[in-house]
């Protein structure tokens, strides 16, 4: 699946990925490619740009931990960011019932 | 070159400041160390120009819709330095203008307060409204962030001649007025203008970080929607624009000091000063093309 069509859902996707507890970037990348069985092949590059716009809008935290002597930062999901994820999944059901309903 | 040194080259070249260059390549460095680890030759991170071009937009949106937010605070302390010191001298009653230290410093202080006051709400409240409309946008045009800046800028720059206005008005009459007055509107406009010297470096740096996002500017018919049939015609907004204002303050003050003349010498120099401000900066807040 292209970027593109990823747009707007990416921060819903991470926020997603998060749920299941703080990872780092790479991790999520991984995840969001083995949760979606490899359809959302995006450039992964673009998962920090929206890591970072996330942790500015208050909806995940990080910190700095050191691995194999190399600096990582791991980020995990805020409560107000919890409370997003919700909406969103909310919001996603209500537009692909209704998207279903009109293709099928 | 390599991703990385290209990654950060374009950061650079985008204005990115070095404490965020600097966690943005200590991550991108670990998920590169990850990949070789799981032995994927090839990098699935994306063109490195395209991301750190896509980060500094990102970066700059965020960071002029806070620099407009925070001037729009920085505004509001300086208007609540105003209201206090005109209720108290509203109470006290305003000395004449000959009986201060010397007049012509009087009337700076006062046209300071009149027309700086008035321009800090109108480019203070534009820019904040503007930034509030469009803040789910994760990347607006860069000619929407220079519009946004621009106003920011003017806002905080009147904000300051307000506080500055106050604080000659204090010593103008420091002999004349009581010291709680000149101790209480001193120590606001003061606070204030500390708060503004901060928003206008938080507006600084956000305009440091360049954006190439394509795209219009907007103007100030789409923050006002009832106002967009006079959209392609300027000199009409401004003729309504100061006859409004001119008619307003000439009733106020004919009303309050029981005297036309007064109230239309107010509502002449109202006017007028709308219709300069408008020559001035009406390009700048996005009121003319």
């Amino acid at each position: 699946m292209r970027a593109e069509a990823l747009k707007g859902h990416l921060d819903g996707l991470i926020l997603a990925t998060l749920k299941d507890g703080p990872a780092h970037g790479y991790a999520i990348a991984q995840a969001l490619r083995a949760r979606s069985d490899g359809a959302f092949d995006l450039p992964e590059g673009t998962l920090y740009p929206a890591l970072h716009r996330l942790e500015r809008a208050g909806l995940v935290s990080s910190v700095w931990s050191t691995e194999a002597g190399r600096r990582r930062r791991t980020y995990s999901l805020t409560r107000s960011g919890g409370r997003t994820l919700d909406e969103r999944r909310s919001e996603w059901r209500l537009l692909s019932s209704a998207i279903e309903s009109v293709l099928a | 070159m390599s991703w990385i040194g290209e990654f950060e080259e374009e950061l650079r070249r985008r204005g990115v400041r070095a404490a965020t260059r600097r966690r943005l390549l200590d991550e991108f460095s670990d998920h590169i160390a990850c990949e070789q680890e799981v032995r994927i030759e090839l990098t699935r991170l994306g063109a490195a120009r395209e991301i750190a071009g896509q980060y500094a937009e990102e970066l700059a949106t965020d960071e002029t819709r806070h620099a407009a937010l925070g001037g729009f605070a920085a505004l509001a302390l300086a208007a609540i330095a105003l209201l206090v010191s005109q209720a108290g001298l509203g109470r006290i009653g305003y000395p004449g203008f000959n009986h201060g230290t010397t007049t012509p410093l009087a009337v700076i202080a006062i046209l300071a307060m009149v027309v700086g006051s008035q321009l800090a709400l109108v480019a203070g409240t534009l820019a904040a409204w503007r930034a509030l409309r469009r803040r789910r946008e994760p990347t607006l045009p860069s000619a929407e962030i220079a519009l946004i800046q621009r106003r920011t800028r003017l806002g905080i720059a009147a904000g300051l001649t307000t506080t500055a206005g106050i604080l000659l008005y204090v010593v103008n009459f420091v002999n004349v007025l009581p010291a709680w007055w000149l101790a209480l509107s001193g120590a606001l406009a003061a606070l204030a203008s500390g708060a503004l010297v901060a928003a206008w470096r938080t507006n600084a740096r956000s305009a440091a970080t360049v954006s190439l996002a394509p795209g219009p500017a907007g103007d100030v018919f789409d923050d006002l929607p009832p106002l967009r049939a006079l959209r392609a015609h300027p000199l009409r907004l401004v003729t309504l624009a100061t006859l409004t204002v001119g008619a307003a303050m000439t009733v106020v003050v004919w009303h309050a000091e029981h005297s036309l003349i007064e109230g239309l010498e107010r509502g002449g120099f109202e006017a007028l000063a709308l219709a300069a401000c408008f020559a001035l900066f009406g390009r700048a807040i996005g009121a003319r093309r």
